[in-house]
């Protein structure tokens, strides 16, 4: 085999993005774990079609994602008094100006948005069509960054998930950047319980 | 620990042949479980300690892939396997044994 097939390239992209759920410590173990099962997986012989081969490689990796969730919600919840034992000791306090932060620098750029469109549409009266499609193109695919980064986060602040998903689509850029700068959890930064929604 | 089906179809593969070396792929087909039912289970097993994992050696004949992890029932997995799967098979038995009855039931002995 001189190079690798495509589906099991795929898988291995699918295992990756699901053990980045896992603690730390476990995490490179887990994934290599995971990747190594592929192989036996695609050549397995007691499959006749390939394409049956590959559609069982596919729902390994969503397996695995069940799994790596599991497995995450497990160690916080073995590592939960250790936090709130943090979480008391001070850091506390730098909390609240933190999120008001966030939120004052999501609310400017939130305005310089919008203040944006208005002045780009007081200039041109007829905007042409490449414009609207262009800006059209592009609050899709904000909402869809929005989506996806909620989708995928372990856990998200102060709402729940499907209230931040809702946020995000009435709103087109004031709730997606809203989310941002408050209720996305940046990697490797603790929350208290509290705020933390699943 | 809760012997549920999936759990007992696991232990029971296991059990058949404890010295083997169980590939998580092969456990999936052995037992007819999913991925994400599988794993998990593992994991608990692992972390109750009945059952380790190891790495297997790097094979010559391997063709470039990388080595794959095994599971086997440890000492204490084999013999907490063996009582559950026991219990489970007689389930009378098992109530008897629970609520601590030491009496046999009438007509169960000779």
């Amino acid at each position: 085999m001189s190079r690798t097939p495509l589906v099991q390239r795929i898988a291995e992209w699918l295992i990756r993005a699901a053990c980045r759920r896992l603690p730390a410590d476990v995490r490179a173990e887990r994934c290599r774990e995971w990747a190594a099962e592929l192989p036996a997986i695609l050549d397995d012989q007691s499959v006749r079609l390939p394409f049956l081969r590959a559609l069982r490689a596919l729902s390994f990796c969503a397996g695995i994602s069940r799994t790596a969730r599991q497995l995450s919600r497990s160690a916080r919840a073995g590592s939960r008094r250790a936090r709130n034992s943090r979480w008391r000791t001070g850091a506390m306090r730098l909390r609240p100006p933190d999120v008001a932060a966030r939120a004052v620098i999501g609310f400017i750029s939130w305005l310089v948005i919008v203040l944006g469109v208005i002045a780009l549409a007081r200039t041109l009266h007829h905007p042409p069509g490449w414009l609207l499609r262009l800006g059209l193109a592009l609050a899709a695919g904000f909402d869809a960054f929005c989506l996806v980064d909620i989708a995928r986060a372990a856990q998200v602040r102060y709402l729940p998930k499907w209230a931040w998903a809702i946020i995000c689509l009435i709103q087109t850029p004031g709730g997606g950047i809203l989310y941002l700068s408050i209720g996305h959890i940046g990697r490797g930064r603790p929350v208290p319980p509290g705020e933390a929604k699943p | 620990m809760k012997l549920t089906a999936p759990l007992q179809r696991v232990l029971r593969v296991m059990i058949a042949d404890p010295s083997a070396l169980h590939y998580g792929y092969d456990l999936m087909k052995a037992a007819k479980l999913p991925s994400g039912t599988l794993y998990p289970m593992l994991a608990r097993l692992q972390q109750d300690g009945l059952v380790d994992s190891e790495w297997e050696a790097q094979r010559e004949d391997a063709g470039g892939r990388p080595p794959r992890k095994f599971y086997r029932l440890t000492a204490e997995g084999l013999r907490v396997a063996r009582l559950e799967l026991a219990q489970a098979s007689s389930p009378a038995r098992a109530r008897r044994v629970r609520h601590g009855a030491t009496r046999p039931a009438p007509g169960s002995t000779q």
